[in-house]
């Protein structure tokens, strides 16, 4: 039997340019930053946006996914979560572009990686974090990381000062030293629900990813997983600072997507673009600002 | 998928299988990892960021370098920010050690005698009720600096 590991198939389907484009540019936007993968990384993702041939090339994406590795290699273990998805993306982009029907192929590799990167996430939230289901984690995240404060003070009552004072409650004290009669963080009761509401519906919102994308293909369970991968950037990337992270994640959904379901791929583009918005525009200090 | 028969069928299946399995190789490394040497759960592709506070950025080092007549904490300059970084992210002795090698070297750059390094890593924990904030120590490392080598007659 020919190899096609070096070959794109000739013959059937071809991958939708619209996932690959997305893919180099999700590459173009978040340099690398060790050098001597950046400009390896830069030229050839620049390359697949330009010429239809190269991006349609196994090996480019073989040789992208293993830039990527070394990378993660090089500044272990500072690595972001969604590195490593692109380089597992990038393989699977390379290993389907050889296949008899690379579009089958990425949409199951698509559904396979989603549904397992999900379903650790769902792990280390449920059963091996010590600090997530009783709310701790976003009780003390939406105080200290001032990326939420804007959306603390819009939906969760408090002022900018009640902030401040809670951050400066919440740092801790050198060297395992504790106070003997620690003064009360302030938490509105419309904090508390927003923390709570934000903690269960992450958990669950991922596990429904997780289950739908590990579950059989049938097209009954397509339409609930296309509506809870959408739902989940949707929600998730509008505060979590991780647009990289949300962009492969609607490039991986948009590879699920038939040739004929062009308002869902409309959808998942449209979604890419929503995230990059969200990363660049401070919409949730602006709707305080509308709102007060 | 064209299948011509079943063997088509599993050859075919193996370009999904292969991504997801380094996925799932890596995780449960991960995961292991973060539980027997203190990896915090943010890194090292097993997808934990943001279910726990133990994230790479709130983990706190303190550096103590000691020689006669001296003993001092030392801040975190720019030179030792990237050893710095991977050992609050996995304070195993490795990490710790490249860190307080590149202290050694660092000070005596800078004309300062130093014999030990100590380096511990805390990582913040909050109250359940009332969020009281603390720290628990997940690494430490006493190193000993080789002698500095003699120059001239």
């Amino acid at each position: 039997m020919r190899s096609r590991l070096l070959k794109p198939a000739r013959d059937g389907p071809r991958l939708p340019d619209a996932v690959l484009l997305l893919t180099a540019i999700c590459l173009l936007l978040r340099p690398l930053d060790v050098w001597w993968v950046t400009g390896l990384v830069l030229l050839g993702a620049g390359l697949a946006v330009l010429y239809p041939a190269v991006r349609h090339a196994p090996p480019t994406w073989g040789v992208l996914a293993i830039l990527v590795a070394l990378r993660i290699a090089a500044v272990w273990p500072l690595s972001d979560n969604h590195i490593y998805l692109l380089s597992y993306w990038c393989l699977a982009i390379a290993l389907a572009l050889g296949a008899s029907d690379p579009p089958s192929a990425l949409s199951r590799s698509s559904r396979w990686l989603l549904g397992a990167a999900f379903a650790f996430a769902v792990l280390w939230k449920a059963v091996l974090s010590p600090d997530y289901l009783d709310g701790r984690f976003f009780r003390v995240t939406m105080l200290t990381d001032p990326r939420f404060a804007d959306a603390v003070m819009l939906v969760g009552g408090l002022t900018a000062d009640d902030i401040s004072a809670d951050r400066t409650m919440l740092e801790p004290l050198p060297e395992g030293a504790v106070l003997a009669d620690p003064p009360a963080v302030h938490e509105s009761s419309r904090f508390r629900a927003m923390a709570v509401a934000t903690t269960w519906g992450a958990l669950l919102l991922e596990a429904l990813v997780a289950v739908l994308c590990l579950m059989p293909e049938s097209r009954r369970v397509e339409v609930p997983r296309h509506a809870a991968i959408l739902a989940f950037c949707i929600t998730t990337y509008a505060l979590a600072p991780v647009a990289g992270f949300g962009w492969l994640i609607a490039v991986m959904g948009l590879a699920q997507c038939r040739t004929e379901q062009r308002l869902l791929r409309a959808s998942y583009t449209a979604v890419f673009f929503l995230v990059l918005l969200y990363s660049e525009v401070p919409w949730t200090g602006v709707l305080h600002d509308l709102v007060s | 998928m064209t299948v011509a028969d079943g063997r088509t069928n599993g050859l075919a299946i193996w370009r999904s299988v292969l991504p997801v399995a380094a996925l799932v190789v890596v995780a449960s490394v991960q995961v292991v990892l973060a539980k027997t040497a203190s990896l915090t759960p943010w890194k090292g592709g097993g997808f934990g960021m943001f279910s726990t506070t133990d994230s790479a950025d709130q983990r706190m080092l303190r550096v103590v370098v000691a020689a006669p007549e001296r003993s001092e904490i030392i801040e975190i300059t720019e030179s030792l920010e990237d050893a710095a970084k991977r050992a609050a992210a996995f304070p195993v002795p490795r990490q710790l050690e490249r860190l307080a090698r590149l202290v050694v070297e660092r000070e005596r750059r800078h004309g300062r005698p130093v014999d030990t390094v100590q380096i511990e890593c805390w990582r913040p924990e909050y109250d359940a009720v009332t969020l009281a904030a603390s720290r628990r120590p997940v690494g430490e490392l006493v190193y000993r600096a080789e002698p500095p080598a003699q120059t001239g007659p």
